[in-house]
């Protein structure tokens, strides 16, 4: 037996940090299944819309436009955060890395303070009304997706500040973002549902 | 061809003596499993993880089919006294739920997470922690479930819990959120596997294996790990959100008094719901067409007519979730278009199976055990269909709604659909499982234990429905003149009870004493046949180059196979999605025991939730702990070279 040809790929890289990576691709199919999520539930929220005649509740009482609206700002910003962070994770450069991603955190806890401060506003809750149910479940959920991308941008901010990275975690800073764009992206529609919604679809005064 | 004096050997097959044994015991010890009990629980690798899921799966079909036979028991006989109410209404809705959540899902999932990787022709699933964290959870659900049939209390409103009757109100006990729980662990499980085998077989196949080339069985596994992905939302919005929150928390979904509207919680389930009979019998339809160009020694007829045909059936089984609800008054413009949406599923089936009959004609067929069982499913699955495009004529839906008709209908496309090519597949690949071939006499006894006990079950309840027997009903007076075909029932039943300990006798007689099957058996074409029977932990010594759509049926050509790969580190090669060209090589995590962890945390906050909202705080902290011992940094750092 003499040696066949062999495809030989000894030359090829041992990672790589682009859509080519299979973590990149199953980041993607993980933000289409909470897309789906979020999707059947704009569908909920107008599918209740049509069952009942007032809507939302007579008295029920939303915040006013300006700060969610004004909060968009901070939050998308911060998706830019997180695109400066994924060029330094492919070019390596940890400073970049760094400073992307606080920039990112700054920016998102800004949001999340905005947040937390006009739920102050709502006079109804959960269990007020049919609205009140899918008006808090969108916004609890997306909380969650919110929270969680933080804490996972501050894990990652930590492994990097502490030196002690590698590919795979270079890899991680370039999903990460994936995460982040994704929660920052739907927030644009279910932020139109939630403030807009009773404004278009509403009971008209 | 022309022989030539030395042919390259084929794919997949060892290089060169001299060095092929080092490179042996680099990759196995690059590979092993970890010992002891702690290390059970960190295993990664797809056969052990597949196998499990497969065992687990079949542990819940024996559970499942129990339960049936005891519903058999109680009808066989009018006004029989042999279950209550209660009990018979608590046993119909473990049955559904375990066979359709704890058993076929899962089932396939198993065979796609043992075979896929194999298939296309690389060392282990693109996310084999995520796969273990997928297994974990599933079984760690099934549990659950059972736990409380056991001890709190059964769900006891059919396996889609309709409110009102399961809502706050008049669904008393905590049956049904431990059944609305349990979708949350199946889902979380699907989801998973889901997104590791679309990965694996985007990026991970052999360099070669273009799209066009993909083997039949994962495309099967493509198209339902796609719907798994747009349909399982659905259902843990049904189940967690519509139902659960609005018994756990208060809120008003499905309440009308506060603006809620039960009928959206049937519209968010059959989303999930109808699909779900797809995510169910899609890969079943690639096991017939693995095992009939085997035994047919041909390609399929009509591979891009297939392929689309399976893409078409993913898409379509979207627009169908209406005719499981003709009977709710909804506007009938909007029924006439899901008639329509649901008889076009007749296209896409009736390519499939004219498909699979041209293979059959112009190819030469053998005559075993899996095309046994393959016929068999041509026979059930087509009277199934036929019931099928009259259900969703809407005048007689409405007249055998919620009658025996659907129930026959409904076990004649899933059996059918999916049973049987389950059991032919696992004639089929039995021999890749395990090294050893199963009996081929008591595999055909099987057979037609299974096929005449089945149609002794299920096709006297068509006539049953058109008689009026009403679906969950625990018994019915003599008078009716329903005592007849509910005791051949019964015997049906019985018989196809007798089939299945046939074929466990099977499985655990053949797993000692069978004779050996060498690499391939059949002489088939897939790469899962390059490689020894059962595969080495690794796979494939070398990752096979593919020339063709049927690598081991085509002549041999170079390069036959890819070097350079590390074999101290669990390494696989990244190939491009459409024309798979090598692209760059991917260090797969080793074995980790945070997913089982993580799972158990995950639990936590699951099952507490079941009883106290703010349970899922605990269990979302302490998962999100695991997640970081999960994802830290481990030496070596770097990867290059």
């Amino acid at each position: 037996m003499t040696a066949h040809e062999h495809l030989d790929v000894s030359g090829l890289p041992a990672y790589d940090i682009s859509n080519q990576a299979p973590l990149w691709w199953g980041q993607l199919i993980m933000t289409a299944i909470e897309g789906t999520l979020f999707c059947i539930l704009i569908a909920t929220y107008f599918y209740l819309r049509l069952s009942v005649d007032i809507w939302p509740a007579a008295g029920a009482r939303l915040p006013h436009l300006s700060l969610p609206t004004l909060a968009l700002a901070p939050l998308i910003l911060s998706a830019f955060g997180s695109y400066w962070a994924t060029e330094a994770a492919k070019k390596n450069n940890r400073r970049g890395m760094i400073l992307g991603m606080l920039l990112n955190l700054v920016l998102s806890a800004i949001f999340l303070a905005m947040r937390l401060f006009e739920w102050h506003s709502f006079n109804f809750n959960w269990a007020s009304d049919a609205h009140g149910s899918i008006v808090w479940t969108i916004l609890g959920l997306h909380t969650f997706d919110f929270v969680g991308g933080m804490i996972e941008t501050l894990v990652l901010l930590i492994i990097i500040l502490s030196g002690r990275y590698g590919e795979k975690q270079r890899q991680g800073v370039h999903v990460d973002s994936v995460v982040w764009y994704f929660v920052v992206g739907i927030w644009l529609p279910l932020y139109a549902v939630i403030y807009w919604g009773p404004q278009v679809v509403g009971t008209p005064l | 061809m022309i022989p030539e004096v030395e042919t390259p050997p084929k794919p997949g097959s060892p290089a060169p003596e001299d060095t092929s044994q080092q490179e042996r015991n680099e990759l196995e010890a690059a590979w092993k499993h970890p010992g002891e009990i702690f290390g059970w629980f960190s295993v990664t690798t797809h056969q052990a993880i597949g196998k499990r899921y497969i065992i687990t799966a079949f542990i819940f079909l024996l559970i499942g089919g129990i339960e049936a036979l005891l519903m058999r028991f109680q009808l066989a006989l009018p006004e029989n006294t042999f279950l209550s109410p209660h009990r018979y209404n608590q046993i119909f809705t473990t049955h559904g739920t375990t066979m359709m959540f704890l058993f076929a899902v899962p089932m396939m999932e198993g065979m796609g997470i043992y075979l896929v990787p194999l298939m296309v022709g690389t060392r282990n699933v693109a996310f084999p922690r995520l796969n273990a964290f997928g297994y974990w959870i599933y079984v760690l659900g099934g549990i659950f479930l059972y736990a409380g049939v056991f001890t709190v209390a059964a769900p006891d409103t059919g396996w889609f819990a309709y409110v009102p009757l399961s809502g706050p109100q008049f669904g008393i006990g905590k049956g049904i959120d431990f059944w609305a729980q349990m979708i949350s662990f199946t889902e979380v499980s699907a989801m998973c596997v889901a997104a590791e085998l679309i990965v694996t077989i985007f990026k991970m196949r052999a360099p070669g294996m273009s799209l066009n080339r993909i083997p039949m069985f994962c495309w099967g596994m493509l198209v339902q790990s796609f719907m798994v992905i747009f349909a399982m939302p659905a259902v843990m919005l049904a189940s967690t959100f519509l139902l659960l929150l609005d018994r756990t928390v208060g809120t008003h979904f499905v309440n009308p008094a506060e603006g809620g509207d039960p009928l959206l919680y049937q519209h968010v389930f059959w989303f999930f719901g109808h699909p779900e009979v797809y995510i169910i019998f899609i890969p079943a339809l690639g096991m017939v067409s693995s095992i009939l160009e085997t035994h047919s020694r041909r390609g399929i007829f009509g591979y891009p007519a297939m392929v689309l045909s399976l893409v078409a059936n993913g898409f379509i089984a979207f627009g169908l979730w209406v005719h499981h609800m003709f009977a709710t008054g909804l506007p009938q413009i909007g029924e006439a278009y899901f008639t329509a949406a649901s008889m076009m599923i007749a296209i896409t089936s009736g390519i499939q199976i004219f498909c699979w009959l041209a293979t059959i004609w112009t190819g030469r067929l053998q005559l075993v055990t899996a095309v046994y069982f393959v016929v068999g499913f041509f026979f059930i699955f087509v009277l199934g269909g036929l019931t099928g495009v009259m259900l969703a004529a809407i005048p007689l839906d409405l007249q055998v709604h919620d009658t025996f008709f659907v129930v026959a209908h409904f076990h004649y496309v899933l059996i059918g659909g999916a049973l049987f090519p389950l059991f032919g597949g696992f004639y089929y690949w039995f021999p890749k499982f395990t090294g050893r071939l199963m009996n081929e006499t008591l595999g055909k006894i099987n057979f037609w234990l299974v096929f005449i006990g089945f149609n002794l079950t299920f096709f006297p309840m068509h006539i049953l429905g058109l008689k009026g027997m009403t679906r969950r009903i625990y018994t019915y007076q003599m008078e009716m003149g329903w005592g007849p075909a509910n005791l051949l029932a019964t015997i049906g039943a019985c018989i196809i009870a007798i089939g299945g300990i046939v074929f466990l006798a099977n499985v655990f007689s053949s797993r000692k004493r069978g004779p050996l099957a060498g690499n391939d058996p059949w002489e088939a074409g897939t790469l899962e046949w390059a490689t020894t029977s059962p595969p080495e932990i690794y796979n494939f010594l070398h990752i096979p180059v593919v020339h063709g759509r049927y690598p081991l049926w085509t002549a041999p050509m170079e390069p036959i196979a890819v070097t350079g790969m590390r074999n101290d580190r669990r390494e696989v090669l990244v190939t491009t999605l459409m024309d798979a060209e090598p692209h760059h090589r991917y260090v797969l995590p080793g074995p980790s025991i945070w997913p089982v962890l993580t799972a158990l945390a995950v639990t936590l906050g699951f099952a507490g939730s079941v009883f106290k909202f703010a349970w899922y705080f605990p269990g979302a902290i302490l998962a999100g702990i695991c997640l970081i011992g999960w994802f830290w940094p481990r030496p070596p750092l770097k990867l290059q070279p």
